[in-house]
């Protein structure tokens, strides 16, 4: 009877849907501990990204509620909030406001990583930050600084390649896809180009756009590893800790990796830096991440208890237990500020100004999205092998986006 | 009359008065009712709702759009640049996968036809490739071709014998890298079917040949090919299906990339089915992938006929 009394949930599984990314691992770690407080079982489900939204989705469709507990990543909001596949969190949010202790999340995170037009779909729980990852000691050993403009980025790229020592000065994903079509939406938005109009229409073919791939595809020609237009983030990532490769943005949460002896040869060669961005052109650093969601269909006493689990995991003291063990998932300005993190993990000031300065809809997060970025990856894969010119395969891209409204 | 007889029969003998022929009928097909329960359950039902789904504009995720278009689905495929490429790439990659199989197959059977034991150990090595799935297999040559990477695309790609951005990036060798793997996997299968048949063959018949002093060439062409047909129809007609359903090493190496250049009808159905959840477009698709199917398995039922004919005078 004591027990049930300070274990209010117990008997009750939670089943969480969890994309294969560094938390997962981790939220199956700290599992336990969420039973030790509450009584509640945390079941984690890791899955790769193409098996997770089919999976979910499926379970949506279908009302099946197979899953409680879902990490959305942030491109999804806008179809899960046109469907009603999760609860609106606002009012959970407006009842638990002072154990929630909101104002120490980034407002940006908690709009971008689960808010579609003032719904809360999801609570934000792991954001990543675009940044810039670059080899100090090739940048000092050329006379370099670290580059604060595209152009700067472009120039200091083309410089540091030297096929011949197996030296490249970029990388970035080529893979047909999400791989290339979610890269290159990050540098078309740091060259000044949008895949939306202000009407929230599709303007793949705009000038800026076209200009911004071209620079992109000469990038890969002149400047990246023979092999990128066939690497996903794995391979890019890969080549960077090979240290083939010179610069690479990438999302901070594989940062952790390049310090990490064991997976790196560039161990004390690396900083971590803002991402740049067109000469003149506002801050935008790219926002991307997790938010987690609870399964409308979900019965009532699940929906309580996952929304219990969502407080808990985002709690400071839950984040910072987390990062330490290496989620790379940060939502908490005090997390991001914390002494003994930023000594494991120098480039958390970075992510800091990203999360105050950043754009989470440089990828429309509209319900179509999924179509579009399968148009995209084909398109700008197409460029890349070089079959197609940028302008006829945005403008043919752009026909075939134009359908979807 | 009939009615009495029976009657009469049941007083006499003590059996129901249903005839032996109905009841043994009636029995009949009572016990294959359950098959075409299941036939009905999991075939008919099934292709009867696909095509169904077919005709509307019918997807998961914007389930207020749902509505009847009828052949509209079919009309835009068939102007889908996309689709025409996607079947070229299948047709292309079956003839030329199945096609290579079985002259391979063909050669490896006849090497392996006399049984001793080197043949036997040869036999089990050579079928280790058909027992690992698909999808390992893409992935074992996608690490093995990658360009910067791959143990052996690095060196190919070193050496200057493929492209540097090695076997799957480059949109001319992608294809070609994919019917090889399916070659690598399929082949063994192709001379086990073969080595089944040549086994089967009449002794006899080739020794009357050997007496004859007909020539190994002439033996082959006259007496082993003609009997090998069923053998070669039967190897022919599966390859042929499972090629043109290829799916799983193109998933996992090139996503159907670079481009299009390695789309195939069912990546692209996958794609529309369980990526977009476009439930009718997806359908149509599986439909013409089924209508062609289908017209393969006709022209090869028509082959054998022809062939028969022509071996048997019937």
């Amino acid at each position: 009877m004591a027990q049930a009394a300070d274990k209010p949930l117990a008997g009750i599984t939670l089943n969480l849907a969890s994309m294969n990314d560094q938390f997962s691992a981790v939220l199956a770690q700290i599992a336990p501990e969420f039973k030790e407080a509450t009584g509640a079982e945390i079941k984690v489900d890791i899955m790769d990204y193409g098996s997770l939204l089919t999976k979910t989705t499926a379970d949506f469709v279908a009302h099946t509620a197979g899953y409680d507990l879902i990490t959305m990543d942030i491109v999804w909001a806008g179809q899960f909030a046109a469907n009603g596949y999760t609860i609106d969190l606002n009012d959970l949010m407006k009842r638990d406001a002072k154990e929630l202790d909101a104002a120490d999340i980034y407002p940006k995170l908690t709009e971008a990583l689960g808010n579609y037009k003032g719904k809360q779909v999801a609570y934000p729980f792991a954001g990543y930050a675009n940044v810039l990852a670059y080899r100090k000691d090739l940048f000092d050993a050329a006379g370099l600084k670290a580059p604060e403009t595209m152009e700067d980025l472009v120039a200091a790229a083309y410089k540091l390649t030297d096929p011949a020592k197996k030296q490249y000065g970029f990388v970035a994903n080529g893979q047909k896809g999400p791989a290339v079509a979610q890269d290159w939406m990050q540098y078309n938005a740091e060259m000044g180009g949008a895949i939306l109009d202000k009407d929230g229409k599709p303007a793949l073919n705009s000038e800026a756009n076209i200009k911004s791939l071209t620079v992109y595809r000469d990038l890969f020609k002149k400047a990246a590893p023979p092999g990128a237009a066939d690497y996903d983030w794995g391979g890019r990532e890969e080549s960077f800790r090979q240290g083939i490769a010179a610069t690479m943005q990438t999302w901070s949460v594989g940062a952790p990796g390049y310090y990490d002896p064991k997976t790196s040869k560039v161990v004390g060669k690396v900083d971590v830096a803002l991402a740049p961005r067109g000469k003149g052109l506002p801050k935008i650093y790219g926002i991307g991440g997790w938010g987690l969601a609870i399964n409308a269909d979900a019965k009532d006493k699940q929906k309580e208890a996952a929304w219990t689990f969502i407080k808990w995991v985002t709690s400071p003291k839950i984040q910072k237990e987390m990062n330490m063990l290496g989620a790379g998932s940060y939502i908490r300005k005090s997390t991001v500020t914390d002494k003994e993190l930023n000594a494991k993990y120098p480039f958390l000031p970075v992510l800091n100004e990203v999360f105050e300065n950043g754009d989470g809809d440089y990828r429309p997060r509209i319900p179509e999205y999924p179509e579009i970025q399968d148009i995209l990856g084909t398109a700008v894969n197409s460029v890349l092998v070089g079959t197609v010119e940028p302008k006829a395969a945005l403008d043919a891209a752009q026909e075939a986006a134009a359908k979807l409204f | 009359m009939n009615l009495t007889r029976s009657v009469e029969s049941k007083a006499a003998t003590g059996f129901s008065p249903v005839p032996f022929a109905t009841r043994r009928k009636f029995f009949l097909l009572a016990m294959a009712l359950p098959a075409v329960a299941y036939v009905i359950a999991l075939g008919v039902f099934p292709l009867v709702k696909g095509m169904w789904y077919s005709l509307y504009e019918y997807n998961l995720l914007k389930p207020a759009r749902t509505h009847f278009v009828g052949i509209d689905n079919y009309i835009n495929l068939l102007a889908d640049a996309d689709f025409r490429g996607a079947i070229a790439n299948t047709v292309i990659f079956t003839v030329f996968s199945v096609a290579i199989e079985l002259v391979f197959g063909f050669v490896i059977a006849l090497a392996l036809w006399r049984d001793d034991r080197f043949n036997r150990v040869c036999l089990t090595l050579i079928l280790v490739p058909v027992t690992i799935t698909p999808l390992v297999v893409g992935l074992i040559f996608k690490g093995l071709l990658l360009a910067d990477y791959g143990m052996v695309g690095y060196y190919l790609a070193q050496w200057g014998i493929t492209d540097p951005r090695g076997l799957f990036a480059t949109p001319s060798t992608a294809l070609a890298t994919l019917i090889f793997i399916d070659i690598w996997e399929w082949t063994p299968l192709v001379a086990l079917i073969l080595l089944a048949g040549l086994k089967a063959l009449p002794g006899d018949l080739l020794e009357a040949a050997a007496v004859d002093g007909a020539t190994a060439w002439r033996t082959f062409r006259s007496i082993t090919l003609p009997l090998m047909l069923p053998a070669v129809m039967l190897a022919l007609t599966l390859r042929t299906i499972d090629a043109f359903r290829v799916f799983d090493s193109v998933f996992v190496t090139t996503g159907g990339g670079p481009g299009n250049s390695t789309n195939t009808l069912m990546v692209y159905a996958v794609k529309e089915g369980l990526s977009f959840f476009n439930i009718g477009k997806a359908s149509a698709i599986s439909n013409i992938a089924l209508l062609c199917v289908a017209i393969i398995a006709i022209c090869f039922i028509l082959m054998i006929r022809h062939f028969d004919k022509k071996a048997n005078g019937r």
